[in-house]
């Protein structure tokens, strides 16, 4: 017997109700932390935020000395080497004359490239890498049985484990895009640019709403529904991967037809008397060379100006539409509409199952 | 252990703490509990059934997990269908599968529990630290709660339901997988809890000799059913003044002596010792004395009881008779 073992004590001190789904989340953050693979992927994941950050001081670096035009032609320099310096031409590309208008329009634009090009690829190898044993771990190992016989609702449990994705998933979009912001104002010339560009935080945080929510629940209810992580991580990677397939193998057969030399689109992809959203007169396609310039993840992410029409068949490119309109480059809400839809309709559906598997055991 | 290690004059509350009233609960068109009323006062309550009787689902119903058909539960007055939260901050739990969060140590599991319970973190820490060391879980309490043994996970368990002090305790199969010696001593607890801190503990068990080591009271379900409910010492038969008197000498002239008294006995089927029928003090005095003459040399008298074995069959047999096992639902 231990020396200091006094007996049975009883507990006369506080006992605060609520707050469990604090204390599942803050646990679980740690014990999903303990994953060595899971600190390598985020540490990984950090890497483009250096290479964005370089994109963030050229620019201030040539408003700076006045030289955009020289920018400009460093930018087209650039052109070909991937979506960033595609990014960066086609930014300084345009009428750049107000240094406040051409920093907006370029930030915008490497915030929305960053959050989508190299992130949104990465959150779902992260989402995959946690996800599934969030749920279906506890359904495994019976530990459900340690939450629904105590005070914890299944609300609070939902919110526990949303809180766990949530924080790892803002670990790779929410907070390297902040810190991009605050890289961008600190390579400024003057600090007020914060003041100018107040709005982009709040941005940054309503795009990365805009993934976090939607992935955060869908992964989740695929974890409700099995104890086998294998399987919940496996559909996981497997929606996306099929969404993709499907999106892109119909976006395809659209440019393939657009290609033709009679064809025509509008903004909206091809061109459609009945296309609701087609306000502007239709502009011939671009070359598929011109195309591959900014490549599918801009299209997908709408930085290049046009929607796809099938983005709202899947998360990624339908994400990718929202996060544009969230940061103003796409401006056509008719355009986003779809997409918002079938976020919404993804949250919502995922939510209903969640609530609906995660004490099932316990009501069994 | 032997039973009269663990007295069973155990406190008694006029107000149950745990009261079920024509609690019926159905899955589909399965009935799983069927107008189950029940007392559980303060003191040990023993569960006993066979599998399948519906034991797990009337913990879940008075922990408000299942949505009941018909019937109320009360947890100290409060109805868990109204208000869950509260009635699990009165209660612990200890289930009978490993239920624990893979990664967390023993000591952290603890800590956990206490703070889904609502116990500040720091607090937390401590209060579990308390409880495992009167659990004895010495320093295995660090490791991985998925790399112990059975024996330092029913001890994790069991100080994870009780770290918040709570009033009624509800354990599957405490002792399932301890030896001897952690079975005597997780036992000692429960009676500890009960006797000196005044707790409300049913056990759903199997094993029968804990129940009548321990158990104050009884509930015997069947197929949903309250077959039986009582004392342990009424349903075994210990008040019905048959004393066990055991010794060595010549038992079977001890018991042609008595008889020859007026005092009823027999020597015991088992050879252990003589069965005595005394209502009065008079019979005990003759039993004294003529044990003296007999030159039987006396180890014990007490009450005599029937194995509680025998009660829990005999009331499935009744069962059985009443409603075939395989009867369609």
């Amino acid at each position: 017997m231990p020396l200091h073992d006094v007996g049975y004590r009883g507990w006369h001190g506080p006992q605060r109700p609520g707050g469990a789904a604090g204390v599942i989340a803050t646990t679980g953050i740690r014990l999903a932390w303990k994953s060595r693979w899971l600190r390598r992927v985020i540490l990984f994941a950090w890497s483009p935020a250096l290479v964005f950050a370089g994109g963030f001081f050229a620019f201030e670096q040539a408003i700076d000395e006045g030289a955009i035009g020289a920018g400009r032609e460093v930018a087209r320099r650039l052109d070909g080497f991937g979506l960033f310096g595609s990014l960066l031409a086609e930014s300084l590309g345009g009428s750049l004359d107000d240094p406040d208008q051409a920093r907006r329009t370029v930030w915008t634009r490497l915030l929305l490239a960053f959050m989508r090009a190299p992130q949104a690829v990465l959150l779902a190898v992260v989402v995959g890498l946690v996800a599934p044993r969030l749920i279906a771990g506890d359904l495994r190992a019976k530990a459900w049985l340690v939450y629904f016989t105590r005070p914890v609702s299944r609300i609070d449990y939902v919110l526990g484990k949303v809180g766990v994705l949530a924080a790892i998933v803002s670990l790779v979009t929410l907070v390297p895009a902040l810190v991009l912001w605050l890289v961008g104002v600190l390579v400024s010339p003057s600090v007020w640019v914060a003041v100018a560009t107040w709005d982009l935080p709040l941005r940054i945080l309503a795009a990365a709403a805009a993934v976090t929510i939607p992935t955060v629940l869908l992964a989740l209810a695929y974890s409700s529904l099995t104890a086998e992580t294998r399987i919940a991580a496996f559909a996981w990677f497997a929606t996306w991967v099929a969404c993709w397939i499907t999106h892109g193998a119909l976006t395809g057969a659209d440019l393939a037809a657009a290609s033709r030399p009679a064809a025509t689109v509008g903004p909206g992809g091809l061109a459609d008397p009945d296309d609701p959203f087609e306000d502007g007169p239709p502009v011939v396609v671009r070359s598929p060379r011109g195309q591959r310039r900014l490549g599918w993840l801009a299209r997908a992410a709408g930085i290049d100006g046009t929607v796809d029409r099938w983005a709202w068949l899947s998360p990624f490119h339908a994400q990718g539409v929202v996060q544009a309109w969230i940061f103003g480059i796409e401006k056509r809400f008719a355009a986003v509409l779809p997409s918002l839809v079938s976020l919404v309709a993804v949250a919502g559906a995922s939510l209903v199952v969640l609530l609906l598997r995660v004490d099932a055991p316990a009501r069994a | 252990m032997p039973a009269e290690e663990f007295p069973v004059s155990l406190p008694v509350a006029d107000t149950p703490s745990v009261r079920l009233e024509g609690v019926t609960k159905r899955y589909g068109r399965r009935t799983v509990l069927e107008r189950v009323s029940l007392d559980v006062p303060a003191g040990i309550t023993g569960l006993v059934g066979p599998n399948g009787a519906g034991k797990s689902t009337l913990v879940r119903a008075i922990l408000g997990l299942v949505r009941l058909a018909a019937g109320s539960v009360r947890v100290r007055g409060i109805d868990p269908a109204v208000d869950p939260r509260r009635v699990r901050r009165l209660t612990g739990v200890v289930p009978e599968d490993d239920a624990a969060v893979p990664g967390l140590s023993g000591v952290e599991m603890v800590q956990y529990a206490a703070r889904l319970s609502g116990l500040p973190a720091t607090e937390g820490l401590r209060r579990a630290h308390e409880v495992l060391d009167w659990c004895d879980a010495g320093q295995e309490r660090y490791r991985a709660v998925e790399t112990l043994s059975v024996g330092m996970r029913q001890k994790v368990a069991f100080a994870a339901a009780i770290v918040h002090d709570p009033a009624v305790v509800i354990l599957d199969e405490p002792t399932n997988g301890l030896d001897p010696l952690e079975r005597r001593a997780m036992l000692g607890r429960l009676v500890a809890l009960a006797r000196d801190h005044g707790k409300t503990i049913l056990v759903s068990t199997h094993v029968l000799r804990d129940v009548q080591s321990i158990c104050d009271r009884l509930v015997l379900l069947v197929r949903g059913r309250v077959r039986l409910a009582g004392s342990v010492t009424e349903l075994t038969g210990g008040g019905g003044g048959d004393l066990r008197l055991r010794g060595t000498g010549s038992l079977e002239g001890l018991a042609a002596r008595l008889a020859a008294r007026g005092v009823p006995a027999r020597p015991a089927d088992d050879g252990t010792g003589v069965l005595v029928q005394a209502h009065d003090t008079a019979a005990v005095r003759a039993i004294w004395a003529e044990a003296l003459a007999a030159g039987v040399s006396v180890d014990s008298l007490e009450p005599e009881r029937r194995p509680l074995e025998e009660v829990f069959l005999a009331a499935l047999a009744a069962a059985d008779a009443e409603e075939p096992r395989h009867a369609p639902a």
